[in-house]
């Protein structure tokens, strides 16, 4: 049965519209904590308060201290700046940049595309990290450039996904048809290859936040992302980690619940985006 | 009369629903028998129930799915045994499916997977299978069965697969066979010769056949009993020879009214759409589609009338209508007019293949249908596309005496918005994700239109002149049937007003009574709208009723090309004649 009861009842329940309202409504919660509170709670960061190391949240210290007594609210704070700010601009980068190579490869004639593909094996065949060490060896890492060289490393498995998919629709009969009726390339990519690819293309934007995120978290360990003093969620996690037999838990739960509720907002923006658009599968 | 082998009472099938959780009920008190040695037909159009029936007898049901009645196979009830001992049964059933592909293993040799359901239920060697295996391919006419017993699943045409199917199912040898659609998607010619097979085996083996489909006219020749689903309930049941003589019920007749037959005058389809399993009417499911339902239809579900051989379940059975006799031809401007499209010595290639279309001229004027009929793998689909300019080609293709292949990009851009095409599966042909206000307003966005309010207007006059409501815009390809999406399709071919339609087997994705209604409005529009036509299919009756020629595609050649009427008189070239003489006839009745 095509088009029968069978099909109806297998159709996927479409998401509640509550999804997109409420991841924006999450991402306006976190971006304001980490813009706006800083106006209001102006501890320094990095100040050191050695008579109260470890403190428990308190009236003066709302999230407690850290080993070496600094204000950890300030901190999670300070870190959250520096973590979206160079996390969702490398998410982005990483996106439109393997969106349009892959779209490209996709498109262009065989040998071309053949080409293009032998170069992107040889971007993924380069190791990221020792990438990223190499240049954090002769560059001084600031933001820019680490938003930058985070892009160069994690755009390549997007563009041949969005390739691999582009294969799939281009020779699809509506897309023939759209050919048939004038339209050129551009038009096909943004009217059909886009809609069409937009659930796949969502869920994977919100994963490159997320993997943005704990890479950030990563090449702090090595001493390599945002620089010391200041800090990112990620390296806020890792410290309090170490420290786990003392069970500082105000200095663990604020930057993992942080961590999660972003990338809860960027899943719920990406599937209430896809709700709306809609489509019957 | 003997035992039936196979007897369904009053059964019915409900399904969870993942919307609501609430169950749909999907069939409803289905009375049905098979006896050994008949064929039982179940017919009904997608949606009906008709292959929820049969999973529900073999207790193959999707999760969650509840049953009711009693099904009663060689005596046992079916619907009591444990999973243990039904499966022991199973075997003993054996299923047909409409895929073959998709249900034999293709890593396997066929020998092997016929042998396996000997060696599973009769037990014996390795060698002892294999020799049957070789007796029953050659039984269901697998030439040369020996020599072909470790082949693989791909060497095989899709009528021979079928066939392997069929031996496979036999191998278990089994006192009911359960076929379900095995004919759909083959053509015409094949699907008869593997209706005869199983027509012939019921009676060697005495084998009870259950035989589900939607296309009413196949079984005319070969089921012994039938029973018409309409929306999870019969409608009409009985001995087919009294059902074909006289059918009563208003669905039953509009359903063989709707199959196109060489020789017709005029089709009529079944307006209106069926009823949503959760919404059903409560009387007469096909009361809001029925041309003679009265205010007593909606009360309740209307009592059989007939006896015994052969009854409806209708308040107001009509009297078989006669179908009017005629061609109407197109008032096309023939004679001196030079021609709207040539085609002079095309050729198609793949590769170092045989050639798909071998040097094939021909010419269409402006406001004719030309039919191009063919086999799969004929090349008619190939021949469309070329005439789109969608795929290389040798030989000269002219529009307007300009030959395609040597005009400018930019001209050859606006030459090729002058034929637009209407394929074969409207799922396929509309972008899902886009709404069909956005489709079609996408080839007028295209020809430079930006204005909102005249996209608008224009969306809705192209929805007018396909028959559909102008609310439809709104929705996505997958909110709407097959049928209306496929009339979107050819709402979009007619945006920028081509002069030349293709129509790629524009009816063979749809239930049987969305088909006529689909023709009669390919027939009005390329009047209408003085379009040229080229009509692709398999379904020859179809093209004869709407081409004013036609021509026979064989293995990339034009074997005959000549007007309908004489074509269907007098063939003159024996696989035109073939394939005419599987083509329904208005005659017979």
């Amino acid at each position: 049965m095509r088009d029968g009861v069978a099909a109806r009842l297998l159709s996927r329940r479409s998401l509640p519209r509550g999804a997109l309202l409420g991841g924006l409504l999450l991402a306006v919660l976190i971006l304001a904590l980490c813009f706006a509170l800083p106006l209001v709670w102006t501890a320094d960061p990095y100040a050191l308060n050695p008579v109260s190391p470890l403190a428990h949240p308190s009236a003066r210290f709302p999230l407690g201290t850290d080993e070496i007594g600094r204000d950890n609210l300030a901190r999670v704070l300070d870190a959250g700046r520096a973590t979206l700010l160079v996390a969702i601009p490398g998410a982005v980068i990483t996106f439109l940049a393997g969106l349009i190579y892959g779209l490209s490869s996709g498109l262009a004639p065989r040998w071309a595309d053949a080409v293009l593909m032998r170069l992107l094996d040889a971007v993924l065949a380069l190791p990221g990290l020792v990438v990223l060490i190499f240049f954090a060896a002769i560059l001084r890492l600031s933001t820019p450039s680490l938003i930058l060289l985070l892009g160069l490393i994690s755009w390549p498995p997007l563009a041949r996904l969005v390739r691999n998919e582009t294969r799939a629709v281009r020779d699809r009969d509506y897309v023939q048809a759209s050919r048939q009726m004038g339209a050129g390339l551009f038009h096909v990519a943004t009217t059909h290859l886009l809609r069409v690819m937009a659930p796949v293309l969502a869920v994977n934007f919100t994963f490159l936040v997320g993997d943005m995120v704990l890479v950030l978290s990563a090449l702090s360990f090595l001493g390599l992302g945002v620089q010391p003093p200041q800090t990112s969620w990620g390296g806020l996690l890792e410290s309090a980690l170490q420290l786990v037999a003392l069970d500082p838990w105000w200095l663990i739960l604020p930057p993992g619940l942080l961590i999660f509720a972003s990338l809860l907002s960027a899943s719920l923006i990406g599937q209430g985006l896809l709700a709306r658009q809609g489509g019957g599968r | 009369m003997s035992a039936p082998i196979l007897s369904l009472e009053r059964l019915g099938v409900g399904l969870p629903s993942h919307g609501s959780g609430r169950p749909v009920t999907v069939l409803e008190q289905l009375d049905l028998t098979v006896q050994p040695g008949e064929m039982t037909a179940l017919v009904g159009e997608s949606g009906s129930g008709k292959t929820i029936a049969a999973l529900a007898a073999m207790r193959l049901l999707p999760p969650g799915g509840t049953t009711e009645g009693v099904v009663r196979f060689d005596g046992i009830d079916l619907l009591a045994q444990d999973e243990r001992r039904m499966r022991a049964l199973r075997g003993r059933i054996g299923m047909v499916f409409q895929n073959p592909l998709s249900a034999l293993n293709p890593t396997r040799t066929i020998g092997a997977q016929v042998a396996d359901g000997h060696r599973l239920h009769a037990g014996g060697s390795a060698a002892q299978a294999r020799v049957r295996a070789i007796d029953l391919l050659g039984e269901v006419g697998i030439p040369n069965p020996a020599r072909r017993l470790d082949d693989y699943p791909h060497q095989f045409s899709g009528g021979q697969r079928q066939r392997v199917m069929i031996a496979a199912a036999l191998a278990c040898d089994p006192k009911l066979l359960i076929a379900d659609e095995p004919t759909t998607g083959l053509d015409p010619l094949v699907a008869r010769q593997i209706l005869a097979l199983l027509a012939g085996l019921r009676r060697s083996h005495g084998l009870g056949v259950l035989f589900i489909t939607h296309d009413l006219s196949i079984v005319a020749d070969h089921a012994d009993r039938l029973t018409v689903l309409y929306a999870g309930r019969a409608v009409e049941w009985g001995a087919a020879r009294r059902f074909f003589a006289a059918p009563r019920h208003p669905y039953s007749q509009a359903l063989l009214g709707a199959v196109p037959r060489l020789g017709q005058a005029s089709l009529h389809g079944i307006p209106g759409l069926l009823p949503d399993p959760a919404r059903r009417p409560p009387g007469c499911r096909f009361a809001p589609r029925c041309a003679y339902a009265q205010a007593p239809c909606e009360v309740a579900y209307p009592p059989p009338v007939g006896d015994a051989g052969e009854a409806a379940a209708c308040l107001y059975p009509q009297p078989a209508p006669l179908l009017e006799a005629g061609h109407a031809a197109a008032a096309f401007e023939a004679g001196g007019t030079a021609p709207l499209l040539a085609l002079e010595h095309v050729t198609v290639r793949y590769g170092d293949a045989a050639p798909s279309l071998s040097e094939v001229s021909l010419e269409l004027r402006r406001g004719e249908c030309l039919g191009i009929v063919g086999e799969s793998g004929s090349g008619k689909s190939t021949l469309g596309r070329a005439i789109l300019q969608m795929l290389p080609y040798q030989g000269r293709i002219l529009l307007d005496g300009q030959d395609l292949a040597a005009l400018p990009r930019e001209a050859l851009r606006r030459a090729r918005r002058r034929i637009q095409p209407v394929f074969q599966d409207p799922r396929e042909s509309l972008n899902p994700r886009l709404r069909v206000r956005e489709t079609l307003a996408e080839p007028l966005r295209l020809v430079g239109m930006r204005d909102k309010d005249r996209l608008a207007r224009e969306v809705a006059s192209l929805l007018a002149k396909v028959g559909l409501d102008p609310s439809l815009a709104d929705r996505f390809p997958g909110q709407i049937s097959g049928g209306q999406a496929q009339r979107v399709a050819v709402a979009r071919a007619l945006a920028t007003r081509p002069d030349i339609i293709v129509l790629d087997e524009p009816t063979s994705a749809l239930d049987v009574s969305t088909q006529a209604t689909l023709l009669t409005l390919l027939r009005d529009l390329a009047r209408s709208e003085r379009l040229a036509t080229l009509f692709i299919s398999h379904d020859i009756a179809a093209v004869s009723w709407l081409a004013d020629r036609i021509a026979v595609l064989r293995q990339g050649e034009i074997v005959e090309m000549a007007d309908t009427m004489r074509m269907i008189a007098q063939p003159n070239h024996p696989y035109a004649a073939a394939l005419i003489d599987t083509a329904p006839r208005i005659a017979r009745r």
